[in-house]
């Protein structure tokens, strides 16, 4: 099985788009490459956090996310998902479908779901769900090294520290706030919810 | 910021209903601080419950407990206060425990109306649904005319892939509340998510008729109305396709499809007009496929 590498722009579009709506469900795609079998999740694309369970411009959001991913070289790689409850972490039907009809163009499409107990902590917040072939159900992965646990880890992210950053830019500096998905950008369109950049530190 | 500002931002989000919980706390906790709260009168008592509200939301369970208390002395067995103590519970309590505490206040005044909403909504985090189901149907029997009864039913529907329920709450609602455009626009979208496509363009096409009765044929859609134009593109383009798509309401297919899907494509890209680096690009494409 392949392994798979988060950017530390990723995590934190991830992490911003649940901190932006703690009460609500959001969606989203993860956009990246496979080279030498490993899966480099570089970015995240938000959708939704109005209607996550209704399909009209869910179907949109990854039409026009899939372009955008073309237009800088990258493939749909990917999908995320927080609940409204901290304490549930299931991968709700919607995200199996989204994440199913993913791999039908990626065969190594992963999804996360959002691990509310974890994410104002120093570990990844993220439960990485996969499915063994195109007929198996989506399942939480179960192999002998718990995801992100070191660096040999067949889930990692790009710097062990993201979690801790992430945490001090949503509670110091409110980034999240400038954070925006695809529900936003229907209501205004000047909001670059395919890029994000504001939001991220200039460092990046 | 001022004292008297922020007092004012509060009052905005009380009358608006605005849930911003972190802004709410962090205004609230520095006129807490000024300890002018029982200067304010009235309002000073609104503001309270509005502040353990937002403590609640946040995890500051001890702010919210400090007024909570200071509630509870001014207005004893006050069904609101009571209310306010079980969500209160609900952030630490097990469900069973918050749900025997609304029973309880049930017996005790059996119209008090909140708590047989929180409890349904306890009942629904939990995840048992067909309970959940079951007691807001009970519920909006009684209280036909509470719009937001219809759309949390319509709701709970969608998260168990009933789609044809769902629409038939959102129906009740649409009939309370025919004036809202929130509410056709997710008839629209739950139309469209349980295959009646026919059913969903309608209901698009009466958000961008609500939304711009009163625009120039120039302006850019704003707002709900762009949401609303992506919406008939989708079912029009498709209806273009598939003319015998099917209906389960009935819904007659326009004559004039092709015109409705062209109208679309126009007013979806001229609200990108001067916004060239927030997707219009993969937008314009998207239309031209």
């Amino acid at each position: 099985m392949s392994s798979y590498t988060i950017s530390s722009q990723a995590y934190f579009k991830i992490f911003f788009h649940a901190a932006k709506h703690p009460h609500k469900a959001v969606n989203g795609v993860l956009l990246g490459n496979l080279a030498n079998g490993t899966v480099s999740i570089d970015d995240a694309v938000p959708l939704l956090h109005h209607w996550t369970s209704l399909s009209p411009m869910m179907e949109i959001g990854l039409d026009l996310a899939g372009q955008y991913a073309d237009s800088v070289g990258m493939k749909l790689v990917g999908y995320y998902q927080a609940s409204e409850r901290l304490d549930d972490t299931t991968l709700v039907p919607v995200g199996e479908k989204v994440v199913s009809r993913i791999r039908a163009g990626f065969a190594q499409a992963v999804a996360f779901v959002i691990d509310g107990e974890k994410i104002g902590t120093d570990d990844a917040a993220l439960i990485p769900y996969i499915s063994a072939s195109s007929v198996s159900p989506w399942r939480p992965f179960s192999g002998e090294m718990p995801p992100f646990s070191s660096q040999s880890s067949q889930f990692r992210l790009a710097s062990s520290d993201l979690p801790a950053r992430a945490v001090e830019f949503v509670r110091d500096e409110h980034r999240h706030q400038k954070f925006g998905d695809f529900d936003d950008h229907l209501e205004n369109v000047s909001i670059d919810w395919l890029r994000n950049k504001e939001c991220l530190p200039e460092t990046l | 910021m001022s004292l008297s500002s922020a007092l004012e931002r509060l009052s905005t989000y009380r009358t608006n209903n605005t849930r911003a919980s972190q802004e709410t706390f962090e205004k609230g906790c520095q006129v807490l601080k000024a300890g002018s709260t029982p200067n304010l009168g009235d309002e000073g008592w609104a503001f309270l419950e509005q502040l353990a509200l937002a403590s609640i939301d946040v995890g500051r369970l001890d702010i919210a407990d400090l007024s909570l208390k200071q509630l509870g002395a001014k207005f004893p067995r006050s069904p609101r206060v009571d209310v306010l103590t079980g969500i209160r519970m609900e952030a630490t309590e097990s469900a069973g425990v918050v749900l025997q505490y609304y029973d309880e206040l049930m017996d005790a005044d059996p119209t008090n109306v909140a708590a047989w909403k929180r409890q349904i909504s306890v009942i629904r985090r939990i995840g048992r649904y067909e309970k959940a189901v079951e007691e807001l149907s009970n519920y909006l029997d009684t209280f036909y005319t509470d719009v937001e009864g219809w759309l949390e039913l319509a709701d709970i529907y969608c998260v168990c892939n009933q789609y044809t329920s769902a629409l038939q709450a959102l129906s009740h609602a649409l009939a309370l509340a025919p004036q809202n455009p929130f509410t056709v626009l997710q008839f629209a979208e739950t139309a469209y998510t349980a295959g009646d496509l026919p059913l969903a363009l309608k209901m698009f096409l009466l958000v961008v008729d609500m939304g711009e009765r009163d625009l120039g044929t120039d302006d850019p859609p704003v707002g709900i109305n762009i949401r609303g134009w992506f919406g008939v593109k989708l079912c029009s383009r498709q209806l273009v396709a598939q003319p015998n798509s099917p209906s389960a309401s009935n819904t007659p297919i326009s004559k004039n499809l092709k015109k409705i899907d062209e109208l679309a494509t126009e007013r979806v890209l001229v609200a990108y007009r001067g916004n060239r680096d927030t997707g219009a690009r993969q937008v314009s494409d998207w239309m031209a496929r």
